[in-house]
């Protein structure tokens, strides 16, 4: 199996979807010449040119605006918001026009909309250009939600985004982007709801998202040392999210952590603590234990950042006080 | 014939208004579009516009709340007649319904639940102790904080018995072991439900002869009688499901497969593993397993999973030379078997005293669950089986 | 800005079809208000009494694979363009027959057939999505026109200045229909725009072609409308249609408009456009009767059939979340 990087995963998930489909375009800021604020859609203009890789003005809200009306006129965008934090000032298009066009239409519209955008703190660019707002997301009926955490998960969801009819935000992390990982030679899609059991154990499950999922790796590996056998579920899609999978892993390991670097408090991870002690309730040896941000913004001084956003050692510490440890 | 003039609903949300003010008098003319009345609603006081033209007959209500529709004043020809006048004040239900509320005494608090005693136990733990019988406050937690866990309810199953306390001359007084209590809150558990016993003697040349076969063709295990038995009793099961059952409050639930127990006389107390879907395993490997459970049974390593789910259970005293007993029954299952000794016993058979081997079998069941002819039948089929296991093919 | 010859416009057969429309628009909704007042109909309700050359002006003027996206003031937009008037009124009273199936209510009126992408109730709220089918049918090549209706109010949002940047920007397929009825809410025109007499302006920050027309006049809205949405369909780029208009009854219905003068109100009910055109055709006060009687006719019978309409089930709320 060919490998590649986490960025090199979407821009090739992307071009493939456009090879496959003219009605599949992309539009956001820098994302032509430039190739992305992040590079990852470099070559995709000499590729497909500019009227189908489009530069725009600094306007989130017709951007995202723009696509939804493109989506509804039968085209299936893909639009790129540079940093999550700018998802603020879409966030009305989004919210209000995406998720609930086809609600109050009685469902005659469809919205086929994927919403790129990428965020992640480790390299201190401050309260600004940092944030995870996933939980944001996933609070309002009509959206899907993924966050894949691998380069075969990025390239096989974003495909099956872009082939969905309803409006999807797709969170990437921007220090995922160097990560490699192997990926099948043709692209196989992953369907959405269906969470990929990362890593097999049986003393703990932690379930993590984005780059929590590699911090869960090395934590569990440290555990092992430890005696304690960890396993790891990535949801992979947050909404639909794979209560099953997340369910059937804690019934078996009767302990659960769940990580994301978003902050702790209201975040993704609430809700998740809720489904395991409704539908697991009987079967939890310990009370989950949650691992996020602290309950602030991010701080430009790298020491001060590094306090903030969960490391593996913090991952590590929540999965010994589930066991006693 | 007189057009009623309704309260209006004059925005979103609005379901009543207060008349403050009439601007015409009974008996005025009226044009469509003249201002009518003054109304009060929760954003502002405005005028209404008269929908009908005519003469003002009556004024319904003067002044005061009324819901959006209500019929206010009627508007007509000169002298004409209007139906019978509506109330003066409109109807305030709701407001009624609530006196009588605070008329009525605040039905009582349900008794404050008492949070001394709150013992700390994890979900898992509380569960587990609740099948197995087990009081969670007889246990010692080891879990964070003190929390009892699970492994706290299984170490508490296989507890070793305390010290022995110093020879005395007076009564010993020895600290009850959970198990000990365990032990005792069941089979007093037990004593509760109805039952009834039924004995059956079988012949056991057969059966022998096919036990020391076994043994030799399976040299690696020790094939015994207990397990002949746990594998016919098994097979007789599956042909007759309704013993394979346990009572409930609310139904009887039956079970698709026969999980046996074996009573073992641990150090430590009576325990009964359970040995999974034995009628699906060969004779060899019923030996297999029951020697491991047995085994680890009398060295205390018997986990959680090793006493779940049980559906029957055999309790064998014949290695102690008893010949018959009644076995007290293992609560949820319905039934349990006590098998005797096998002992060379003189025997009518065509016409002549034999001596064959026999063994005797009483079954109790839990006559809630099971009736005798279910019972009777079911303990046929085992004597069968046990006199010619070949059937039990 | 261009200057509309009127003489040229259309025929009287074209002009007596303009008055049924307006008529009925105007029936319709004074029907509702009606309803409303009794307390019929739930939510939050607006009628454009007034405004109703803009609707039929425009909407006639649009070809049947053109699309618009409307406001939380749709009732008008939506019956020009040829929407069944029972299922307006359906919608209107929640039921399943209605426009929407009862999932959208007067300021979510959707029509796919005719060519209606959606009533939005945020202010402004369709304008990037009006501009992103304007996109879709330039990048297809396709003779369509997307046109979004707005009001005053709404050029003082961002969607709107991102919108019309980007159309321009891109020579999107679109029109932008500014009804400046001079009111935003309660707010007035003088009190929240520094151009409020003249919308055009805003056009020309983003260098896009505008016309003005004068809202009342349902000929010279249609002449301007067929210019708009020629020059756009032809891909040379969007237009920014300046229509003043007047907003005869309040924001909402039950709106007692302490805000606005006597005279104000006065004034707008002096530019009714529907005496207007009556006078244009000369009509007698028979023949004026007879086509009001048709309105009523059809308001009624829309009436009858909503009231009769199905209510969608409890459980129904849970459909139609996801495609």
């Amino acid at each position: 199996m060919p490998e590649l990087t986490y960025r090199e995963a979407v821009r090739d998930g992307i071009a493939q979807a456009m090879r496959a489909d003219d009605s599949v375009f992309i539009m956001g800021e820098d994302i032509a010449e430039m190739g992305g604020s992040m590079g990852v859609t470099q070559g995709l203009l000499d590729e497909f040119g500019p009227d189908r890789v489009r530069n725009t003005p600094i306007s989130e809200m017709a951007i995202v605006g723009a696509g939804i009306g493109a989506a509804m006129a039968g085209m299936r965008p893909i639009v790129e918001i540079m940093y999550e934090d700018f998802l603020t000032l879409s966030l009305e298009q989004i919210v209000n026009q995406a998720a609930k066009h086809r609600y109050m239409s009685g469902g005659q519209v469809t919205v086929p909309l994927t919403i790129r955008t990428q965020g992640g703190a480790g390299w201190s660019p401050g309260a600004q250009h940092a944030q995870q707002l996933e939980a944001w997301l996933v609070h309002i009926p009509g959206l899907k939600v993924a966050y894949p955490s691998t380069p075969e998960d990025v390239r096989g969801l974003l495909w099956t985004s872009i082939q969905d009819d309803n409006p999807v935000v797709f969170f990437e992390h921007r220090l995922l982007y160097p990560v490699k990982g192997e990926v099948p030679e043709t692209l196989e899609p992953i369907p959405f709801g269906k969470a990929r059991v990362v890593r097999e154990g049986t003393d703990v499950t932690v379930i993590a998202i984005g780059p929590l999922v590699h911090r869960a790796l090395e934590a569990a590996k440290q555990a092992e040392e430890d005696g304690i056998s960890v396993e790891i579920v990535d949801p992979r899609t947050l909404q639909p999210l794979d209560e099953e999978t997340l369910v059937a892993s804690v019934k078996k390991t009767n302990r659960a952590v769940v990580a994301h670097e978003a902050v702790t408090r209201m975040g993704f991870g609430a809700e998740v603590t809720a489904v395991l002690q409704h539908q697991a309730f009987d079967y939890l040896d310990a009370p989950i234990e949650r691992v996020g941000a602290k309950f602030t913004p991010l701080a430009f001084a790298p020491v001060m950042e590094q306090f903030v956003v969960p490391n593996a050692g913090d991952v590590l510490d929540a999965i010994k006080r589930t066991v006693g440890k | 014939m007189a057009s009623e003039v309704k309260l209006p609903r004059l925005g979103q949300g609005m379901e009543s208004g207060t008349v403050t003010k009439w601007l015409k008098s009974e008996g005025d003319a009226v044009a469509k579009g003249e201002p009518l009345y003054e109304i009060d609603t929760d954003k502002v006081t405005q005028e209404v516009e008269s929908d009908f033209a005519g003469v003002l007959l009556k004024i319904a209500l003067r002044e005061g709340e009324a819901p959006v529709g209500q019929t206010i004043a009627y508007i007509g020809e000169a002298g004409e007649e209007v139906a019978a006048p509506e109330p003066e004040a409109a109807p305030q239900p709701e407001k009624v319904s609530d006196t009588k509320v605070s008329d009525t005494p605040a039905a009582a608090p349900p008794a404050p639940v008492t949070s001394n005693g709150r013992i700390k136990a994890s979900p898992l733990a509380r569960r587990l102790a609740r099948e197995r019988g087990i009081d969670i406050a007889s246990l010692q937690g080891t879990g964070p904080d003190g929390r009892i866990v699970a492994r706290d309810v299984e170490a508490g199953l296989a507890q070793p018995e305390a010290p022995a306390a110093a020879p005395s001359a007076d009564i010993e007084s020895i600290p009850l072991t959970n198990i000990r209590k365990t032990i005792a809150r069941r089979l007093t558990a037990a004593w509760q439900a109805p039952v009834f016993q039924l004995t059956v003697t079988a012949d056991m040349a057969r059966a022998n002869e096919l036990v020391a076969r076994a043994r030799e063709l399976n040299p690696d295990v020790r094939i015994t009688v207990t397990d002949l038995l746990a594998k016919l009793c098994a097979q007789a099961l599956m042909r007759h499901r309704d013993v394979n059952v346990q009572y409930s409050e609310d139904a009887l639930l039956r079970f698709p497969t026969a999980n046996v127990g074996i009573a073992v006389a641990a150090p430590q107390g009576l325990i009964v593993p359970v040995m999974r879907s034995v009628e699906r395993l060969s004779l060899a490997e019923v030996a297999g397993v029951r020697g491991d459970i047995v085994s680890r049974a009398r060295d205390n390593k018997l986990t959680t999973q090793d006493l779940e789910d049980g559906t029957f259970t055999i309790s064998n005293l014949g290695m102690f030379g008893i010949e018959q007993f009644v076995a007290v029954l293992n609560p949820p299952q319905a039934a349990i078997l006590a098998v005797g000794a096998t002992v060379d016993t003189p025997v009518a058979r065509n016409g002549a005293v034999e001596i064959r081997p026999v063994m005797s079998m009483t079954l109790t069941v839990d006559h809630r669950a099971v009736d005798g002819a279910e019972g009777a039948d079911f303990l046929r089929t085992v004597k069968t089986f046990v006199e010619d296991p070949a059937l039990a093919l | 800005m261009a200057k509309v010859e009127r003489e040229t416009v259309v025929g009287e057969g074209t002009l007596r079809e303009f008055l049924h429309d307006m008529l009925l628009i105007r029936r319709f909704e004074e029907r509702v208000e009606e309803r409303f007042r009794a307390g019929e109909l739930p939510g939050f309700l607006h009628v454009a009494i007034g405004q109703e050359a803009v609707a039929v002006g425009v909407c006639r003027a649009m070809e049947d694979d053109d699309i618009f996206a409307s406001t939380h003031r749709a009732h008008g937009h939506t019956l020009a363009r040829g929407s069944n008037p029972r299922r307006v009124m359906a919608e209107l009273y929640g039921k399943v027959e209605g426009v929407s199936h009862g999932y959208g209510g007067s300021m979510h009126l959707y029509d796919l057939e005719h060519g209606n992408y959606g009533a939005n109730a945020v202010i402004g709220g369709g304008l990037p999505a009006v501009t992103g089918a304007g996109l879709a049918f330039k990048m297809r090549n396709e003779p369509r026109v997307a046109v979004a209706f707005f009001g005053d109010g709404a050029t003082n949002i961002g969607t709107f200045h991102e919108s019309l940047n980007l159309a321009q920007l891109w020579r999107t397929k679109t029109v932008f229909v500014c009804e400046n009825n001079h009111w935003a809410e309660s707010t007035p025109g003088w009190q929240h725009s520094p151009v409020w007499d003249d919308m055009s302006k805003r056009a020309l920050a983003f260098n896009m072609r505008s016309i003005k027309v004068d809202g009342q006049d349902v000929e010279a809205v249609y002449a301007a409308a067929r210019e708009a949405l020629e020059y756009a369909r032809s891909g040379e780029g969007p237009v920014f249609l300046d229509i003043p208009t007047y907003r005869m009854h309040g924001h909402y219905i039950g709106d007692p408009q302490v805000y606005r003068s006597k005279e104000d109100r006065e004034a707008a009910a002096y530019h009714d456009p529907i005496p207007r055109l009556r006078e244009r055709l000369g009509l007698s006060e028979e023949e004026f009767d007879a086509f009001d009687e048709e309105a009523h006719r059809v308001v009624e019978d829309a009436l009858e059939f909503a009231k009769n309409g199905t209510d969608p089930q409890p459980e129904d709320a849970l459909k139609n979340v996801y495609a």
